[in-house]
């Protein structure tokens, strides 16, 4: 271990500990009854979402050496942009957490927008991506756990990879950075386009040897092939369940709400990898052939997909779409993929992560989605006007889907911030929508 | 129209003019192929008319776009598009989204890696190698001697530029930020061989000139992406002088000569990701860029630093607290925040200059 950072983050996450507890206006005792009381139950007796729920806490409060599983160990902890691949933090020991996945987090708790005024009275734009910008407030008022490593890839947003920059700056931490060749999926079939593919991911793939090194020689932390061929394996596990679960939906759409659906995020998830995930995803699958069973013959609704995330802050937008309409599936929860061959680890997580569907050319997204879109299905895409990268791409996309009769729906709103929410102008939008789906209707 | 009579001109002996947009396009290639490269700056007339890509999106590529479909760059034969950052990428799909709606061609989107390293100079590499694909399939074979010659017009070029930022060290610089500026801008689009010849004259007249003076006009650096050239008049209508740019049209375009030696596509990539960092870039490399801006404010004797981001320029305004807290100790750092053209905020600059002529004054 680094002894320096060790020794900070000691120190300080302990104040980051208390930092946090005092924005959920509770006291530490109070927190800590909360949290006992969340893990008292027995995993087996959980739900999907529940278990998921769990994980996911468990994996914060572990990195303030605040779990009720592992309580006052130190933990390694590596902060990672959302789309690092997070196999091999898990393989090193290194717990990741991702901001953007924090920020929907205090969103979700009422405690995001505090988070962005903090920021906003620091420099921070208002234009920025809200996520980025929750992430900014959060360690300007320093109620995050400090990073023992920043491990950032290039990949999508801007924001993130210069926030991670930031922080690193901020916290005087080690970061390494991923780069990652952009549009691969647009590169060709031919054997031009092959070649520059592979070649793509050998860049990536001799990256993560040297992430591997880095981390290794930042934190101490030991590197065992062993150990990334078991969490590849357990990443291809979770995979298998987590698309058994995806395909049952598709053919039985309204077998459960899928806006909880879309929250599993799959490809931004932190938690492949790990043991726990595997059975979240079975038990997922499970929960999903159950309901279908005692699913209502109600009348049919309107079948719409979901583009980008959801709102996090409490809101009527999602009840309300799903009152009218089945979201049968979403972009994040897309397994763009293959089964990971875990005898040559590194270029397969290469491969993996080169592919993100979402970080290419307008036109070939477009491509994939409308491959995984049926007649009669419309698009609802949720772009915050702060994401460069999606709301830039809206008109593009609306046209595509158009001349292809695919109807789509955008909302430019944003996910994190709701101070410049309307749902009643959304709603006139929504019912027009989804009326014009109901009659086969192309306008939008 | 004084582009297009130029273009008209240059029809006898290019073979085409392709253009560009970003400081990491190694214009080099374009040249060696016999075409002319043509660097769009702001002054498409668009800056806020494209609705195309939305409203999240920059002024420079908004100013692009609608320019493009408005027909401020008919006069191009095509354009090479750098995927620089979010607000680039998007101006690329716009461009071949609307292709019939737009004469030049977009030729190609360049993949430009985020470090700067062996692995990644290799694989940019790669990409310079598919673009020379592309480019001779349209204007026929880049040899490796072409290339060279390209790249040693290319090096003058950016020897003639630093020789004219050496002259801004003076205290009393020959040029003012606004004429620098002017020169930065002609290199980026006139015929090279010219532009190097009525460089090197003016240089040869300031040089010589050895009279010396102190100013006492409180000595300025911009930092930024492409800019708004109205920010150097503010400035120097303020009373301060602009002696130095950190920025696409500054440092970034001209810093750091190419090998001529060796494989010259690796000397390409090993030169554009070696320059000046733009904020794009991420890693050591760009914490080097920082830390080498403290050297500068020391050579170049900088009083104040105007930081002038673009409206929805993520990298500039997520750089702005970085830059602040490294950089603010050693030269005060105003930022204001505006567009590629038009008016800037006059006022602010006006305040910010007479505050650092105060303080180098007590």
């Amino acid at each position: 271990m680094n002894g320096r950072i060790t020794e900070e983050n000691r120190k300080q996450r302990e104040i980051q500990y208390k930092n946090f507890v005092s924005l959920t206006g509770m006291t530490e005792r109070q927190m800590e009854d909360l949290a006992a009381e969340r893990f008292a139950g027995a995993w087996s007796e959980l739900t999907a979402s529940q278990k998921r729920g769990r994980l996911l806490s468990d994996q914060f409060l572990r990195s303030y050496g605040r779990s009720p599983e592992a309580k006052g160990e130190y933990q390694l902890v590596g902060w990672r942009s959302l789309f690092m691949p997070t196999e091999i933090m898990y393989a090193m020991g290194i717990m990741p957490l991702t901001v953007e996945m924090t920020a929907a987090q205090l969103a979700m708790m009422g405690l995001a927008v505090g988070r962005l005024e903090t920021a906003e009275g620091n420099g921070y734009v208002q234009d920025i991506c809200s996520f980025i910008k929750t992430g900014g407030g959060a360690v300007i008022e320093d109620i995050l756990p400090s990073p023992d490593i920043l491990l950032t890839s290039t990949h999508i947003c801007d924001p993130s990879a210069k926030f991670a920059m930031y922080a690193a700056h901020k916290y005087n931490r080690p970061e390494f950075v991923l780069d990652i060749p952009y549009s691969v999926w647009s590169y060709g079939p031919d054997e031009e386009g092959k070649k520059r593919y592979e070649d793509a991911v050998s860049y990536v793939a001799d990256q993560l040897g040297d992430m591997v090194r880095f981390i290794s020689s930042e934190t101490g932390a030991v590197f065992d092939e062993a150990k990334l061929i078991e969490t590849i394996e357990l990443a291809n596990e979770a995979r298998k369940w987590f698309l058994l679960g995806y395909k049952f939906l598709l053919e039985e759409p309204g077998a459960v709400q899928g806006s909880k659906d879309m929250d599993y995020a799959v490809n931004l998830m932190q938690t492949w990898g790990t043991e726990q995930i595997v059975d979240v995803y079975k038990s997922r699958y499970d929960e999903l052939r159950a309901a279908a069973k005692k699913k209502s013959a109600a009348g049919e609704k309107p079948k719409v997909r979901w583009a980008h995330l959801r709102p996090y802050y409490a809101n009527t937008l999602i009840d309300y779409i799903e009152e009218k309409a089945d979201i049968i599936g979403s972009h994040v929860n897309y397994i763009y993929w293959d089964e990971m061959d875990a005898r040559d680890p590194f270029r397969e997580l290469a491969r993996k992560t080169v592919l993100t569907p979402t970080y290419c050319q307008v036109g070939t997204r477009s491509s994939l989605i409308l491959q995984a879109m049926n007649k009669g299905e419309g698009l609802i895409a949720f772009y915050p006007k702060s994401c460069r990268h999606y709301h830039s791409s809206a008109r593009m996309e609306q046209e595509t889907f158009k001349k292809n009769g695919i109807p789509m729906l955008i909302l430019d709103s944003d996910c994190i911030d709701n101070r410049g929410d309307d749902f009643l102008i959304q709603k006139t939008r929504i019912d027009r929508f989804l009326k014009s789906l109901e009659q086969g209707q192309m306008r939008v | 129209m004084k582009y297009q009579m130029m273009k008209r001109g240059r029809r006898k002996v290019l073979k085409a003019t392709i253009g560009w947009f970003c400081s990491y396009t190694p214009t080099e290639l374009f040249e060696a192929a016999g075409c002319a490269a043509y660097g769009i700056r702001e002054d498409s007339g668009k800056a806020h008319e494209d609705v195309y890509l939305g409203d999240s999106i920059c002024s420079y590529v908004r100013s692009c776009m609608g320019g493009a479909l408005g027909g401020s760059y008919d006069f191009l034969d095509g354009v090479v598009v750098a995927h620089s950052c979010e607000c680039m990428r998007r101006l690329y799909d716009g461009w071949l989204f609307k292709q019939n709606d737009i004469k030049p061609e977009c030729i190609h989107l360049l993949d430009v890696p985020r470090v700067c390293n062996e692995k990644s100079i290799a694989f940019f590499s790669q990409s310079l190698r598919h673009l020379k694909d592309k480019i001779e399939l349209r204007y026929g074979k880049i040899t490796d001697d072409a290339l060279r010659a390209s790249i040693v017009r290319h090096n003058r070029t950016r020897a003639l530029l630093s020789r004219l930022f050496e002259l801004r060290k003076r205290d009393n610089p020959p040029v003012t930020g606004v004429e620098a500026l002017k020169i930065i801008q002609r290199s980026t689009t006139e015929p090279r061989d010219e532009f190097n010849r009525d460089l090197e004259s003016l240089l040869a007249s300031w040089e010589s000139d050895s009279r010396a003076s102190n100013s006492a006009r409180p000595r300025v650096m911009v930092y930024g992406g492409i800019g708004n050239p109205r920010l150097h008049e503010a400035v120097e209508d303020a009373g301060g002088i602009v002696v130095f740019e950190d920025a696409c049209t500054g440092v970034r375009h001209f810093y750091g000569m190419a090998d001529t030696e060796g494989d010259p596509i690796h000397a390409l990539a090993a030169r554009y990701l070696s320059k000046p960092p733009c904020p794009r870039m991420l890693g050591e490399h760009a914490n080097r860029g920082l830390s080498d801006a403290v050297q500068i404010i020391k050579d170049y004797r900088i009083q104040g630093i105007v930081y002038y981001a673009v409206k929805f320029c993520t990298n500039l305004q997520m750089g702005m607290l970085q830059y602040k807290e490294m950089i603010g100790g050693h030269a005060p750092v105003k930022m204001i925040e505006g567009e590629i053209s038009g008016e800037v905020n006059e006022r602010e600059i006006a305040s910010f200059i007479k505050k650092i002529g105060r303080r180098s004054a007590a």
